[in-house]
Formats: C-alpha cells, structure tokens, sequence
C-alpha cells in the first residue's frame, strides 16, 4: 500500500470512535501474514473504509442479531448442504457469516484475467488429451499424469463434435498467500457447484442487511447468471429458437441438491435425475406423462464416470445408457464435455506454466500453489528430503493427504514406502497461510483464513467471470482443510464498483417471445410418481399423529380417572405396536405404554413411526422442490425442525401438545399444497395419493372398530370419530348416544362428507379420470376400473342389512365384513396400478455381462 | 493363411427387453500382418442406429441399439480374413536386456515410447502387486534380453498352469489365478501383462481367433472354436512382440486379431445395457474355417 493510502486510511479511521470500544479496534490482526481488511492492526485497507464504518454503526451487537436473522432466513428457506462423508444423513444447514468480503475493482479484473485465462487452458489441454496428445507426446505433460488419473476417460477419445467446447462451466479454488498473491488450490469441472449458494447468500445478506446493501458499490451477480442461461440456450443445434435444456442432477441425495433446485429454477431448466432421461435414435429424451420429450442440452451435475453405464462406470444407477454415443453424434450437447475430470487432476500444476505457452502461446498468469509431483525423480527426492514441510497428496479425486510435520516415524515411513511403490499417484504442496478476513463471533470481528471459489462460463469465443464467487472460511485456524470438505462456513465475497449497481433478477426479465404452456404431459414421470408419494406420507403423517394424539389423551385420563383403558390396547394395533406385557403396577403400566407411544415418535426403526413417514416426506418433497411453493417448502423446513428438536424425556402431555402442533403443520401443508399448485397433472398424483392413503386408512379403522376390535363398544368408536375429527358433526347431526347405523352413514356412505369413504372414492375416480392415459386407449384404464369396483360396490351395498347392527349388538353383521372386503381389495391394487400405467419404474437397466473385475 | 471367421452370439430373455445399447468389438482391426474383406453383420432384430467408429486403441466398434421389445438377440458377424507371417518378431529376434527396455520406457522422449506408458500402468483388471513380480523373477534374471525372458515366462504359464475353463469367470481376482495356478487364455493373457508391469515393464491384451486342428483322422468340426486371447510385450524402440502363453508359442499365421487393449476390459467382444429382460441366457458359438480361396484384395 502507498504511503498516500496509508495516510488516508489512518486519517479515516481517527474518525472513528473511541478505539476500545469499536469493532475494528478488537480486531486482533496476526502480525505476519496478510489480512484482507487490515494492513497492520487498527490500519484499514482503503477499500474497507465504508464498510468498517457501516458495520461500526449497526454495532456488534446489532450485528449478530442480524446474523441470527440470516440464518433464520437459510433454514426457513431450506437451503442445506449434505456432507459428503454422509451423504445419507441429516443435512446440514448452510452458515453464512454476514461480513462481506471486499475486493477492490482493479484487483478482481487482475483476478478476472488470470481465470479467463485458465478456463481456455483448461479447454485447449482437453482438445489436446481426448485427440492428438500432443502434451503427453511431446512431454509437455507426463503420460502417467493423464493415465493413471481416473478422470482419464478414453471413451470420450474424440467424442466431440467440431464446433463444441469441453469446458462450459469452470469452478477455481484459490486462495491468497501472506505475500498478497492469488493462487490457484483446485478446479472443479464435472460439477463446478456454488453458484447457486452464491447468489442466495447474495438475495439473503440483501434482505438482512439492507443497510449493508442498498446502494452499495458492489458488481451484481445477476448478468453472469443470465449468461450463463444464455450460453445453455446456444448450445442448442436442433432447436436454436427454444431449447429444451435441462440439469441433470443425482437427485436428493447429492450433497449440493439445494443447488441444483436452485438454479433449475433461477435458469428455467427442467431438473431432472438420470431416470428420467432415455436415449432413443441416438438422442436424449425426457420420460414424461405424455411421452417423450426431445432434450438437446443437458447441464451436468453427475460425475462424469456415472453418466452413461454401457461406456464409462457400468455399475452407475444414475447413468443414462447411450448418453455418450448420443453426445458424439452431436444429438445433445453436455455442459461439461464427458471427460472433463481430468483438468481436476492437482498433478497438472507444475507443468501449467508449460502447457500454457504450448498450447495458448501465453504465460501463465495465475499460479497454482507450489506443487511437487513425486513421478519425476528431482521432485520426488526434494518431496522425501523435506515432508516435514508439505503436505501429501494422492492425485486420485477424493484421495487421502498427510501433513508431513504430524506424522511420527513410523507413520514418515509408511508414507515414504506408498510414495516409492507408486510414485506417480502423489504430489507434494507447501501450504501457505492463508490469508485471513473478519468473522462475525461472539459480536466481535475475528480474523479467519479464507478460501475462495470463483466461476467462470463460456461466452461467444471467450470465457466470463463472475464477478465475486463464494468465500469460505474454517471456524478455527488449523482445521480450514478438513471443515472445507465439511462445508464450512461462507461469505459473501464483493467485488467493488465505481458507482452504484443497479438490481438485476432473472425472473423478472423475460426473453424475447414466450409460449404460452400450462403444466400437464410434460410433467417427467418421476416427478409425477413423487407427487402420489408426498400426498400418501403427507396423509400418513397426519393419520399417525391423530392416532398417537388420542392413544397419549386415553393414557392420561386413565392416569387421572382411573377409567376404562382397555380401548387403548386397539389404537396399539391400529399404529402396530405390540401391547407391553401385564406389568406388576398401574404406574409400571402406565410407564410401558407412554414409552411404547413416544417411541413411535422418532424410532427409525419402526416403519410407522412419525420419523419414519417423515423421511419418505421429505425425500419426496425434496426431490421434487421445483413444483412446491416456497411457502409450502418452509413449512416442510419447519416439520423438519420440529422433529429434530423433538426433546428427549418427553412426558405424555407434553408429546400430545407438541402433536397438536405437528398436525397443524400438516394440515397447512397439504392445505397449502391445495392452495398453491396449479390442479394439472402434478397436483391430481398429490391429490390422489392423499385420498388413496385416506381411504384405505379409513377402512382399516373401520374394520378395527366394527370387526377386530379387542374390545368393541362406544369408547372405541368415539375415538374413531375423534380420529376421523368427526365427533362434531356427529353429535351435531344425531345429539344422542353413539350408534354403530349412524356411524356408518356419516363414515361410509355420506358423500358430502370429506371423511367418508364414499366421498373419497368419487374424489379419486374424479381425479383418476383426468389423468392423461399414455397410450391413448379410448378404454377404461385399470385404474379406472379399479375405483369404478370400489364405488359401485358401495353404492350398490344393502344399507339395511348393514343397519343390522343394533345399538346394543357390538359385532357387526356379516354384511359388513364383506362390504369392506369388497371395498378394500381393488383399492390396495390401485397403487400399483398407477405406478405401472403412469411410474413405468418397473424396468431396471442391467449389463449383459458384468465387467468388473 | 485365409480363414472365414464367423462369431454367433444369442442372448436369450426370460422377459421383454424394451431397449438395449450395445458395443460390439467384433470387427478384426486390420495389421501390417492381416487383411480382411468387409464384415458381413447381421443382427436381430434389426437395430434402429448402427454406427462404427474406431476407439482410442484404434479398435473398430459397432455401436447399435435396438429399440422394439424383443426376448432374444442374435448377432452374427462372418469375416473373411488373411493373416501373413510377417509379425515384427519371432523366437530369433534379438532385443536388449529387460532392465535397459524397462529404462528406456520410462525416460526415452520419442513420442512412441512414452505412448506405450500407458500399458504400464493398472488397469480395470489388472493391477500392479509383488506377488506377480515375485513369480516373474525366475524368468527376468539380470541382463537378460526382454524377448528371451518373455519366452521363458509364457513358457513357464504354459507348464505349471491348468487349462481349467470351470475354475474362473471374468470376475475372478488374478492373484487367485496365480494362487490356483489354473484359469482361461483371458487368465492367462492378463497374467502374462500383470508380471511385465509389475516388473516396469509394457504389456497390452489382444482378442481374437485361433485356428483349432481336429485331432487326427476326424472332421473338423463346426462351431467349436472359441474367442482366444494373448498378450504382447513392448520393446522400446522395436515395436510390440506377441506371445501366447496358453499354447507355449508366438502366434505366426494362425492367431487371427480382433483387437487390443489395457486388458479384457477394453475389448469385450460384445456389451450392452438393456432395459427389462428378466434373467438372460449366453450362447457363443465361434468357428475358425480355413479358407481355400485367395483373397483377391478388399473389395471397393
């Protein structure tokens, strides 16, 4: 920094007020290394100055509570990040810090260069491996370095067509040195992911901190995106004017899912998993409700090894069988290119400079970290003589490293002995400290090191820039490595402006002319087999929460009054948990049912429990997050967050009060769902998995209640019309003593009545009916005629024999049984038939022969 | 020598196959040493696209895909060949001593060497361990020539393993093979490779036919030939040496080639994906016809 700046910044901060009390005057600066905020301590860099005055103002205290906010706004709008090492577990949330990290104009467009330039290295290194391999043939590039690399893929030897670029999409690690210099850490191709995060740590910040926001000189993010959507729509060969192009995600289990909602939607993309897509005639399809629908560009956010299972990995679900034959004809275009992984090699780095000259005619202008690759017999000998000072690493993606200086003896040795046995499988970096930027902790600012991803896109010839990407930093100061993988926590990184930007939002710009659509056969079959899904465990989740509600209220008035508990040994059988042996004591007892009902809550175990339903809710929600309301998606957050905090040691009241607010979660979000999704072809397979579940759930009540009951009587039906909510109406229409004839009719045969069978199953044939029939039979589809069974066997039941059933007779008439019987089989084969007509999930690809060894 | 290679493979399905894609390295790669005349394909059902290309070996590949539900899949190519002795190498070719070929793979700069790295390193189905340097050491003593001591390790497999075709599948681990000391060609074409790179040095697969003699006094009969499968071994600077350890010999004339690769891997005469299908059924059935006719050149 100049003396003129140094100058300035001192006299900007004397401005400050007193020093002990400020933020800035506890920032605790490292006396080497290189902060991004301070050049020396209590010494602003110039282009800090603003913003350390606006943070001054807010207060620390101010400040975290903002920052609370923030993380309110993340969870509520369900923004998650999977960890890698368990991919299968709770999600994480995503932290955001909300101290922006700045970055001054001129810097970034240095930056900005730097990356241009490495995207089109990085492009012309693929042109070179997958035809002539000059680099390998010349030895710009070892060979082994290439080979050896699984991201190697030599099915994709000349697999592009002329004209087509590898690299669309390009995500660089950097981070910056005590010296002040960038270098490069990492690149990320196959699934260059946190552009989405980045902008929604944008849109978030923005509404916390307006302050912080409004006017601020910062380069927006938006006209990158809208290139980025641009760039997606001129890959298109077949359809130039409206491409179908559509992201290809592995579905919710990815750790980065989130993401590719998020931009699905923030691009207009269909989101699509491997499953959905099907190559025929040498192109790519998308499977849909009204048949095939022709894809041409596909935004890829599988590994490139997993993408199609008859050339690359074979034992891949998530393939697309014939992808890459598809590709090579030129039918589709994938951004990236199959076999872009191998640019992600970390060995590449001491022979970019090289590469660089040969291939580009160019010096390299932004370095790698400083990288030994232990094939070459000078590096590996300097690697061996100096371990206690760098870092180890295998080249393979996802591979172990080692710390030399943590290693004991023996541990040196043992590495040593890998190094030799294959030496080409191993680099060597010296880390350098990173360089650091305040964090929000305790309502103080405290240096952290940081990390940044920035993002780079195809542009006509060239490439583009984002201008900011996503900053990263560790919550400690040793860990940044490992909690980096973990996710971590991340920041806003600005670039500065001159002046003012104006707000740019994709989803109000429109582009050119529009055609007008309504949801309906382009629903993929999929998504439409998740929908039936989401409205079944949503119905489940409220019909298991009722019956656990009223089996915990029965508990307590027989704790209280002493009086008949025996209707609860049915809503045992009713939720499937087997009655606790006879226990020596009332209180023994009462101890072994409340804890048989509150492990129904959350025991992953039972296929019935609240938790268990609750998982099948949410992966089906989460996977098809693109056709739910935000609304309806926060109230999916909020049933999550409220079966995770879930306290342990609940007592019975406590559980049935904590119930009645799940169920009214529930309701609002199945209500919600009814309010929000348009009533096309996706909300009729919700509508119809809720009313499917209902019905069948209402018969097996009634059967339990009328049939099977241990113990019949008016205790029992009382609590199936609790269940059913239906005691008011009742006591309303008949004011008198529960009868089993009433009952029926208001259950059964009442079609005005959305709690009876009669008025659910003329809600399904309804429905049923105007789902579009894929073949296009002018018959009755086997759906159809299953609901058509069920509601003319009701109809045409004999009411009066059924009213047989006397107000003091407790067992029902032979007629009933039958009647539900009668009722019960067509409709336990209407899922079935639905998922065979409409799911077609039934076939599973598998090879011919298996080829691993 | 001319031969008519005709290759019959029949999958047969419990149930309907919607969709299956398939490649097919079943087109013979034409060599210094071997001629052919167009394939005749014929594939049923019919496929709807049908595309040859040539992949990163240099192997032909028939892509196809057939998309109408169908419960058996017969694919027949029939290929008129003539394989010349004139292989760079025989049992007399001079080559310099192992350690110095293994020196000159790993630093010599001419493009072709550093290329043949490549059949160094692991691969899908074979990878680099002391058990098979140990096993190979017998044969690899210092300073001996590379072609010699090649010559006495596919000798050594030929003696002391078993030609057992129920002992292993392709899944079958290689140190099992070593340990069992009995398997297939495949088997023992990909040990023969595991030992040279275990020992630094380059060794590739090759599938293909053998012309199998009736014994004595008895017809030839149809059909009853099999794929076969070889290995060569790298000679910096000399070019690729092919041995057959499953017949103790280096093929001359009889050892028609198909294609090559890493390893069994990259060259599967015939893999496919399918949709549907059930449980499947494999026929193979490969006949190696000696061809009195001369080859009049290839058609247009």
């Amino acid at each position: 920094m100049s003396e003129a700046a140094l100058a300035f910044c001192l006299e900007e901060s004397e401005t400050l007020e007193s020093p002990s009390e400020t933020l800035l005057a506890s920032y605790p600066v490292a006396e080497s290394g290189y902060d991004e905020m301070c050049s020396a301590p209590g010494v602003l860099r110039p282009h800090w100055v603003a913003m350390a005055q606006a943070l001054e103002e807010l207060g620390g205290d101010e400040l975290e509570r903002r920052h609370n906010e923030v993380q309110r706004l993340l969870q509520t709008d369900g923004v998650t990040y999977n960890t890698y090492d368990d991919p299968h577990g709770p999600q994480r949330h995503w932290l955001v810090d909300p101290i922006p990290l700045l970055m001054t104009g001129e810097e970034w467009t240095t930056l900005a260069e730097g990356l241009e330039q490495r995207a089109r290295l990085m492009n012309a290194l693929l042109v070179d491996l997958y035809d002539r391999r000059l680099a390998i043939r010349q030895g710009w590039l070892p060979a082994e370095l290439v080979y050896a690399h699984p991201g190697f893929l030599h099915p994709c030897y000349r697999s592009l067509p002329d004209g087509n670029r590898w690299l669309i999409f390009h995500g660089v690690d950097l981070a910056r040195g005590p010296d002040g210099v960038f270098r490069v850490y990492g690149d990320r191709t196959q699934s260059p992911s946190g552009a989405g995060y980045t902008l929604e740590n944008r849109i978030t910040l923005a509404r916390a901190l307006p302050m912080l926001y409004r006017d601020a000189p910062l380069r927006r993010l938006a006209s990158f995106l809208e290139t980025e959507r641009t760039t997606l729509a001129n890959l298109s060969r077949h359809h130039p004017e409206n491409p179908h192009v559509v992201l290809l995600s592995p579905g919710p289990n990815s750790p980065v899912y989130f993401e590719h909602a998020y931009l699905a939607n923030y691009l207009s993309l269909s989101l699509v998993e491997g499953e959905d897509l099907v190559v025929r005639d040498s192109r790519v399809w998308l499977k849909t409700l009204g048949g095939l629908r022709p894809v041409d560009v596909i935004l890829r956010r599988v590994l490139d090894a997993f993408c199609d299972p008859l050339e690359l990995d074979g034992d891949s679900l998530l393939g697309i069988p014939g992808l890459l034959q598809a590709a090579r004809g030129g039918h589709v275009v994938l951004a990236n290119a199959l076999g872009s992984s191998i640019v992600e090699n970390p060995g590449l780095g001491p022979f970019l400079p090289l590469l660089c000259r040969q291939l580009l005619g160019e010096d390299l202008k932004l370095p790698s970290l400083p990288t030994w690759w232990c094939g070459q017999l000078d590096d590996r000998g300097y690697v061996l003589a100096h371990l206690d000072e760098l870092v180890v690493r295998s080249i393979l993606p996802g591979g172990p490293y080692w710390e030399g200086r943590k290693l004991d003896a023996a541990a040196q040795a043992e590495l040593i002995k890998r190094i030799q046995d294959q030496p080409h499988l191993f680099i060597a970096q010296a880390p350098s400290p990173l360089s650091t930027t305040p964090v929000l902790e305790d309502g103080r600012l405290t240096p952290r090191p940081v990390m940044l991803r920035g993002f780079v896109v195809a542009e006509d010839d060239g490439y583009r820039v984002m201008p900011g990407g996503l900053a990263r930093v560790s919550s400690g100061m040793d860990t940044l490595q490992a909690s980096l993988q973990k996710g971590g926590i991340s920041k806003d990184w600005w670039v500065l402006a001159p002046t003012p930007q104006r707000h740019v939002s994709l989803l109000r710009q429109a582009y050119g002319p529009i055609i007008v659509t309504r949801d309906g056969g382009d629903l993929p079959s999929r998504v439409a087999d998740n929908l039936f899904w989401l409205g079944r465990y949503g119905e489940r989740l409220d019909g298991t929460a009722r019956l656990l509600r009223e089996a915990l209220g029965r508990l307590l008035e027989w704790e209280q009054d002493n009086t008949d508990e025996r209707c609860l040994d049915d809503l045992f059988e009713a939720l499937e948990i087997p009655v606790p042996p006879v226990a020596e004591s009332p209180r023994a007892r009462f101890f072994a049912l409340r804890q048989m009902l509150l492990n129904l809550l959350v025991d992953v175990e039972h296929p019935g429990s609240l938790q268990t339903i609750f998982n099948g809710l949410s992966r089906t929600g989460r996977a098809v997050r693109n056709h739910l309301g935000d609304d309806s998606w926060r109230l999916l957050n909020r049933l999550q967050q409220w079966i995770q905090e879930l306290p342990a040691n609940l007592s019975a009241r406590q559980a049935r009060e904590l119930l009645e607010e799940e169920l009214v979660l529930v309701a609002s979000f199945c209500g919600l769902n009814n309010e929000t999704m348009p009533h096309h072809q996706g909300w009729l397979f919700f509508d119809i998995g809720r009313y499917l579940e209902r019905v069948l759930r209402t018969l097996d009540l009634f059967k339990l209640a009328f049939i099977t009951a241990r113990h019949p009587g008016v205790p029992l039906w009382e609590v199936v019309l609790t269940i059913t909510d239906n005691l008011t109406a009742y006591r309303r229409r008949y004011r008198s003593a529960l009868h089993p004839t009433a009952i029926i009719d208001l259950l059964l045969f009442d079609e005005g009545n959305p709690r009876s069978v009669g008025y659910q199953l003329r809600r399904l044939q309804r429905h049923i009916g105007r789902l579009q029939q894929p073949n296009g039979s002018p018959y009755r589809s086997v759906e159809e005629r299953l609901v058509l069974e069920a509601l003319s066997t009701l109809q045409l039941a004999d009411i009066a024999a059924l009213a047989t059933l006397s107000h003091d007779s407790t067992r029902s008439s032979v007629e009933l049984i039958r009647l539900l019987d009668a009722l019960h089989k067509p409709l336990s084969g209407l899922s079935d038939a639905l998922t065979h007509s409409h799911f077609s999930h039934a076939e599973v690809a598998q090879q011919l022969i298996m080829m691993r060894p | 020598m001319r031969y008519t290679i005709t290759h019959r493979t029949l999958y047969e399905y419990t149930s309907g196959v919607s969709l299956c894609h398939n490649e097919a390295r079943l087109l013979p790669r034409e060599t210094p040493w071997q001629l052919h005349r167009p394939s005749q394909i014929r594939i049923k059902p019919r496929p709807a696209v049908s595309v040859e290309r040539v992949d990163f070996f240099g192997n032909r590949v028939l892509y196809f895909a057939i998309q109408d539900i169908h419960q058996r899949l017969e694919v027949t190519v029939a290929t008129e060949v003539r394989v010349l002795d004139e292989r760079p190498f025989d049992e007399s070719s001079a080559s310099p001593p192992w350690e110095q070929a293994r020196r000159m793979l790993q630093e010599d700069p001419d493009p072709e060497i550093v290329e043949a790295r490549l059949f160094g390193l692991n691969s899908p189905f074979i990878a680099i361990q002391p058990v098979f340097r140990e096993y190979a050491e017998a044969s690899f003593p210092p300073g001996r020539p590379l072609l010699e001591a090649m010559a006495d390790l596919n000798t050594r497999i030929y003696q002391e393993f078993k030609y057992d075709p129920h002992f292993t599948t392709v899944a079958t681990p290689l140190d099992e093979v070593l340990k069992e000391r009995r398997g297939v060609c495949q088997d023992f074409a990909h040990l023969g490779i595991a030992c040279l790179r275990s020992l630094g040095l380059a060794g590739r697969y090759i599938s293909g036919y053998l012309e199998t003699l009736p014994p004595p006094g008895q017809p030839r009969l149809i059909g009853a030939d099999a794929s076969h499968a070889w290995l060569a071994v790298y000679v910096p600077g000399m070019g690729w040496a092919e041995f057959d350890p499953t017949n103790d010999c280096m093929p001359r004339e009889k050892h028609v080639t198909l294609a090559w690769g890493r390893d069994y891997g990259d060259v599967a005469p015939l893999q496919g994906v399918v949709t549907g299908g059930g449980s499947h059924s494999l026929k193979v059935s490969v006949d190696v016809a000696p061809n009195p006719e001369p080859l009049r050149g290839k058609r247009g």
